[in-house]
């Protein structure tokens, strides 16, 4: 008889014992997948939320602007370069900016705002900007009006229609005011942008300050994180001083390290996890091999060779913890299909904790393939582990004691 | 942001009137009280000329300004034609800005007082604040040193405890004839040296003789420099207070 079929009936000759370690290692399996996917979820959730909402996956700048934001630092894209950088394999938008800090005035009411100008159509296609908008209407190119977060609107008590001032410092401290009526207002998902951004036209931008044809970024978008090295490589090559690439894990190291810490933290809870299930598969295989100590050395009496019944042990753990792999998957891949399509929303006070961190109050699942196969790996190491036991148990089993039992 | 900041103190000593230079043994404070006297009169009119020097450009800007005390200043910028007409209000700590190109007066709210103010190295702070070295500081003699051949009183001022100040300690260099004031150092909270102030171009210019020309280097930024020379300075003119309202911000040219 094959010994994969002899594991296989000896595994159900105590079907209770068999099915809880399975169910051991179908929980840890579970647990572990579903934690790992909502980790995910909630990091590439985190990195869409800055990559897609405002810096893109890269950016090309003047090579000062990042350490001194200034509309000083700021440079003239040339249309060949422009239309070099759209040619990339991989790059599926560009959106131009000039970005600068400006006051914001109503009637009465003055407060801060990041003003940005923007290519209409450009930008939508970059942020999804549009889609944002909760009243009035989206720019269109050489636009007049402005765009503005919900938060800063309501602060300075303006609606669409009103008239706003926006009073800052030029391109080479030129004096930069203009007075421009509110075409739409809008409110993302993360509350600082809505407290602080306005969007106008990019020739209007220019003309406010003073800075005809310049601006402080070219947001480079490609189809995802994965796309990035090889577009970055491509871009690196075309863009030479006094011009600089920087892509979001270098604008954004906080929140690179927010996810490094908390990866390392899931880390620790799975590896405690699993360290429980091994445990726990140690412990039944003890007993199992305790147990049939006696029929062992009846076997190895009879003639059968103890590499043969190693063999067969080490099969019989395997398919115990393949039961619990096997269905563990198949659960995990259901959970995590359903909250990727259904993410939890939170509310209420939570929620606020949330948003006060800058982060979308929503727990996001992912389905990436690691979410699954880690576990795969890690219940693999551990059987490896654990079979370890019966095999120089049997390999050292002095069969005369053992048949006396 | 800090860093960036270089006081217009003496843009307002300037508007002071000039007090008898009296007995031999002054003190510290008396010294640095009739410097400030000098360049400070009841009220002021002056014509000036501020040039922006940055490592890759260059920039103008030509204002008048009047002052009253402390409490009131105006200025109104004449060139460059962009700028033309915009004017600056300042009463008490409080300051606006008249922008004529889009009609409106803007309140300057405490969250832009560090900014820059028309691109250079000083701050709108630096327009409104400048009158405490008197009452904000305590005054200490350390010295005799010759600045631009003119033998120096050096005195320390150390901001009092209680004081809403952002330096660390100034120093500041007055010629012990004629109270005139040459040189400060600006030191931030740890005893760096943030900015340094140099006073030349010693003139009669009506009532007294005062520098008229003023030079501003922040330490930590190479090729960043701001000067200031007064063309015209009159001192102790007749000004309504009025004069400093929101309404003839409109008027004033």
């Amino acid at each position: 008889m094959k010994s994969p079929v002899i594991a296989w009936r000896n595994i159900w000759r105590n079907k209770r014992r068999t099915l809880i370690t399975a169910a051991s290692v179908f929980f840890g399996v579970i647990f572990a997948a579903v934690m790992s996917s909502m980790q995910e979820g909630s990091y590439s959730k985190m990195i869409d939320n800055v990559v897609k909402f405002y810096s893109g996956y890269l950016q090309v700048q003047q090579e000062d602007y990042w350490e001194n934001k200034t509309i000083n630092n700021t440079f003239v894209l040339s249309d060949s370069l422009s239309g070099a950088i759209a040619r990339i394999p991989g790059v599926t938008a560009t959106a131009p900016r000039l970005e600068s800090f400006a006051l914001a005035s109503s009637d009465e009411l003055t407060k801060g705002a990041v003003v940005i100008g923007i290519d209409p159509e450009a930008e939508h296609r970059v942020t999804n900007l549009e889609r944002w908008i909760i009243r009035g209407r989206y720019l269109h190119p050489g636009d007049s009006g402005i765009l503005m977060g919900d938060e800063l609107a309501s602060y300075l008590h303006v609606d669409v229609g009103d008239t706003l001032v926006l009073l800052g410092m030029g391109y080479h401290g030129v004096s930069a005011a203009g007075k421009y009526p509110v075409a739409g207002i809008f409110r993302y998902p993360m509350p600082q942008f809505n407290r602080q951004f306005i969007y106008l036209d990019l020739k209007q931008a220019q003309e406010l300050y003073w800075a005809p044809h310049r601006i402080t970024s070219l947001v480079v978008m490609v189809r995802d994180h994965y796309q990035m090295p090889a577009a970055r490589q491509a871009l690196d090559t075309l863009i030479h001083p006094p011009l600089r690439v920087m892509s979001w894990d270098e604008m954004q190291p906080e929140l690179v390290q927010l996810i490094a810490s908390d990866r390392l933290g899931g880390k620790i809870f799975k590896a405690i996890l699993y360290v429980i299930i091994a445990f726990g598969i140690l412990g039944t295989v003890i007993m199992m091999f305790a147990e049939r100590r006696r029929e062992l050395a009846v076997m190895i009496a009879i003639g059968t060779q103890k590499r043969l019944l190693a063999w067969i042990l080490f099969l019989e753990i395997v398919f115990i913890a393949l039961l619990g792999v096997i269905t563990g998957l198949a659960g995990s891949v259901a959970v995590n299909t359903w909250f990727y399509h259904h993410p939890i929303r939170v509310a209420g006070e939570a929620a606020k904790a949330f948003t006060d961190m800058g982060i979308e109050p929503v727990y996001a699942f992912s389905l990436m393939p690691s979410v699954f196969y880690n576990q795969v790996i890690t219940v693999f190491i551990l059987v490896m582990l654990v079979s370890l036991y019966p095999m120089i148990k049997t390999a050292c089993l002095k069969v005369p004691q053992a048949l006396r039992g | 942001m800090m860093k960036r900041k270089i006081s217009i103190l003496p843009l307002f000593l300037m508007f002071l009137p000039a007090l008898e230079a009296g007995g031999q043994e002054l003190t510290a404070s008396q010294i640095v009280q009739k410097a400030y006297d000098l360049m400070r009169g009841k009220s002021s009119y002056a014509e000036v000329t501020m040039h922006i020097i940055r490592p890759k450009w260059e920039r103008t800007i030509s204002f008048k300004a009047w002052a009253k005390g402390t409490r009131y200043s105006l200025i109104y910028i004449t060139a460059p034609p962009r700028e033309r007409g915009q004017v600056f209000l300042k009463r008490d700590k409080e300051m606006w800005n008249w922008v004529p190109s889009i009609g409106r007066t803007i309140k300057i709210p405490p969250s832009m007082m560090m900014q820059s103010w028309m691109g250079s190295d000083m701050t709108n702070d630096d327009l409104v604040k400048e009158s405490s070295v008197i009452e904000d500081y305590n005054h200490k003699l350390i010295g005799s040193e010759t600045v631009a051949g003119y033998d120096c009183y050096k005195i320390e001022l150390i901001p009092k405890e209680d004081a809403a100040v952002v330096w660390g300690k100034i120093y500041t260099w007055i010629s012990k004839k004629g109270f005139l004031t040459l040189k400060n150092e600006y030191y931030d909270e740890d005893g760096y040296l943030v900015n340094t102030e140099t006073l030349s171009k010693i003139r009669n210019v009506g009532d007294r003789t005062i520098p008229t020309f003023f030079e501003m280097v922040p330490a930590d930024k190479p090729g960043h420099k701001t000067t200031m020379e007064f063309n015209l300075i009159r001192f102790d003119i007749p000004i309504d207070d009025n004069f400093f309202s929101l309404q003839n911000m409109r008027k004033v040219h």
